[in-house]
């Protein structure tokens, strides 16, 4: 759904607002020309591979980040005119780790809530909720640089709700959890939101972008590519697939014949016996499974695949950028 | 490209009572408190960093008035000065200086730590951050002068010429002066973002600095090509003014001057601190 941001204020419904907003460093347009908004109470997952401007365009919106051009409001307030009002209403958890690595934890958390105004009795008790809430309850008493990356990252996370922000940015929140801190951290974006919080966060993973995000806005070499739901862009994108391996040609021609009458559209994979399914909605896998079973074939392996950024790229930019490639090897 | 709005789903807005911020905020007073408890606290889980500034003065202090006291003193030594009563406040101004430097050096750490990249996000006065890095510091160099007067009276024997109250004044001199040339170091910092660079000087410039003024010898015995140096060396004029103050001799007429000049470079300096720091990392 594409509609021109064109209102000069944003109105009380919306949190966060970008109007054309670029930013340019030297010779790197790291934003062009970005439009976007974010209504209160929701979540907007902003997707895009390495230098796509995430990280900019979220260091604009917290007023951390002077715009080349254009305007940005959050919370109803101009970024370049009210900086503090929006300090006083967000939450930032960076891409990098801002914590005090001589502080433990807990003083890390009792200090931001000291000069957010909280007394000390209250600044303790709300370092403890959130130490419990990320699950660092443990290690709240050690310095924070003997911590892991990923404790350091929940650490983080919790510094920047301290002040029951308004509104929430998090710049690749996920980045460096392990598969369970992953689920907490999306269950308590899931909580935030429903208390009426709203959330930017920046990813890389589309599964995390549909479980989470009302929106989704695609950022590809500093400009937006693509908005919408994430059902309305995952339509765009191309579809989910299942991937048969079989024992064989034979089996695999059989298999492809029983799926084609569940009226299905198989694919020949990359491999002999290989077939790939795309499907509609993850309870169709049981279709799938259905239709192999009921031809009387069994299947060796069977996975299902959801489509990723690449293929957002691919789709929506007919390409993938360029430099992301590159800095993706680098980074495995 | 066309400007895009992603549009949620039909869902309630949230009610506007959430939208309020939790706290008030913080005054500035508040702010330094609580900045400056903080960097006080990696002083008092660390006595290393206490220790490791204490050394050069400290280990100046013992070797010079062991050599002195065998050679006996330099012609123009005042007359009725001992040379420990004579050291002794240029050992403070080392020291002084040494806690300077650091004040910068504590600020370039903060830096690189993290912990500025969330003080940013927060709705606090970033300059709090410089006056709490001042206020440890300046907390650092009085317990370090502290710790010099006691070894020097505990060890060495030192009974000041001027009663408590000028010995009191003298530091009192030493510790301001450090205070402002804290402030220069800070906008250092805040402008270099390296510590290297003040390390640096403060290894290979301050030494050969308190040589070559009034520190350890008078001025009158140095060589005369180091004696015109010290004369413009503002160690000299700095050294001179607390030994006055310590020994109740004459020259305390560099009080003044002293103060005023550590006042203007304190207030350059945080004025400039202030627009360095506030440039993006
Ligand atoms: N301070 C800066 N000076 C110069 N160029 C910059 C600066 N910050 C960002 N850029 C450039 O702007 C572009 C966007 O960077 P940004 O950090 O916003 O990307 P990102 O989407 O957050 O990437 P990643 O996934 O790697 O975090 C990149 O080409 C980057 O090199
Ligand atoms: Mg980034």
């Amino acid at each position: 759904m594409i509609t021109p941001a064109a209102s000069p204020r944003p109105n009380g419904d919306i949190a966060i607002e970008a109007q054309e907003v670029t930013k340019v460093f030297g010779a790197v347009r790291a934003l062009d020309r970005v439009s976007l908004s974010v209504r209160r109470g929701t979540v907007l997952a902003l997707l895009g591979h390495n230098g796509a401007g995430k990280t900019t365009l979220v260091g604009v919106l917290t007023a951390a980040v002077p715009p080349t051009s254009g305007r940005a409001y959050v919370a109803g307030f101009d970024v370049a005119r009210k900086p503090r009002e929006i300090r006083r209403r967000i939450g930032l958890t960076g891409q990098f780790a801002s914590v005090d690595g001589q502080l433990s934890g807990r003083d890390n958390l009792i200090l931001i809530a000291r000069l957010l105004g909280a007394g000390r009795k209250a600044a303790a008790a709300r370092a403890d909720d959130l130490l419990e809430l990320f699950a660092l309850t443990d290690v709240a008493a050690r310095r924070a640089r003997t911590y892991s990356g990923g404790l350091r990252r929940r650490l983080d996370l919790a510094a920047g709700l301290v002040g029951h922000p308004e509104v929430v940015f998090l710049d690749e929140p996920t980045t460096g959890l392990d598969p369970s801190s992953r689920l907490a951290l999306w269950e308590i974006v899931e909580n935030l939101v429903a208390e009426g919080t709203t959330v930017l966060l920046t990813t890389q993973y589309l599964d995390e972008a549909d479980r989470l995000a009302d929106s989704i806005a695609v950022l590809s070499s500093g400009a937006l590519i693509a908005g919408g739901t994430a059902a309305e862009l995952k339509a765009r994108v191309g579809r989910r697939t299942v991937v048969v391996t079989l024992d064989g040609a034979h089996t695999a021609a059989v298999a492809a014949e029983a799926l084609r009458r569940a009226s299905m559209e198989p694919v020949a994979g990359p491999d002999t016996g290989v077939i790939v399914v795309p499907i509609d909605a993850s309870k169709d896998i049981a279709a799938v499974v259905r239709a192999l079973d009921h031809a009387g074939v069994e299947a060796e392996e069977l996975s299902f695949r959801e489509p990723s950024l690449d293929d957002v790229y691919l789709t929506l930019a007919g390409h993938r950028p360029h430099p992301a490639r590159l800095v993706q090897g680098a980074d495995a | 490209m066309t400007a895009t709005t992603p549009t949620p789903p039909a869902s309630p807005a949230a009610p506007a009572s959430s939208t309020s911020p939790a706290w008030k905020g913080s005054s500035p007073l508040l702010q330094i408190r609580v900045l400056t408890a903080r960097s006080m606290r990696s002083l008092a889980t660390d006595p290393g960093v206490i220790l490791f500034g204490l050394l050069q003065p400290v280990v100046i202090l013992f070797v010079l008035t062991q050599v002195f006291s065998k050679m006996g003193p330099p012609p123009h030594f005042p007359a009725g000065v001992s040379y420990l009563d004579y050291v002794l406040p240029a050992v403070l101004v080392d020291n002084a200086i040494q806690a300077a430097v650091q004040s910068g050096v504590g600020l370039v750490d903060d830096l690189k730590n993290g912990i500025v990249a969330r003080l940013r996000s927060l709705p606090i006065a970033p300059s709090s951050l410089l006056v709490a890095r001042s206020m440890t510091n300046l907390a650092r160099s009085t317990v370090q002068a502290v710790v010099i007067m006691v070894l020097a009276i505990g060890v060495l024997g030192y009974s000041p010429r001027g009663g408590p109250a000028e010995v009191a004044a003298s530091v009192g001199l030493t510790l301001f002066m450090s205070w402002a040339l804290g402030w220069a170091f800070i906008a250092a910092g805040a402008w270099l973002r390296r510590a290297e660079p003040m390390q640096n000087l403060a290894l290979v410039a301050v030494l050969p600095l308190m040589f070559v003024s009034s520190a350890y010898v008078p001025v009158a015995d140095l060589p005369a090509w180091l004696a015109a140096v010290a004369q413009v060396n503002p160690l000299t004029h700095a050294i001179d003014a607390t030994r006055a103050l310590a020994l109740d001799i004459p020259g305390a007429g560099a009080v003044l001057p002293a103060m005023v000049i550590s006042g203007v470079v304190a207030i350059v300096s945080a004025a400039l601190a202030a627009v360095g720091f506030r440039r993006p990392m």
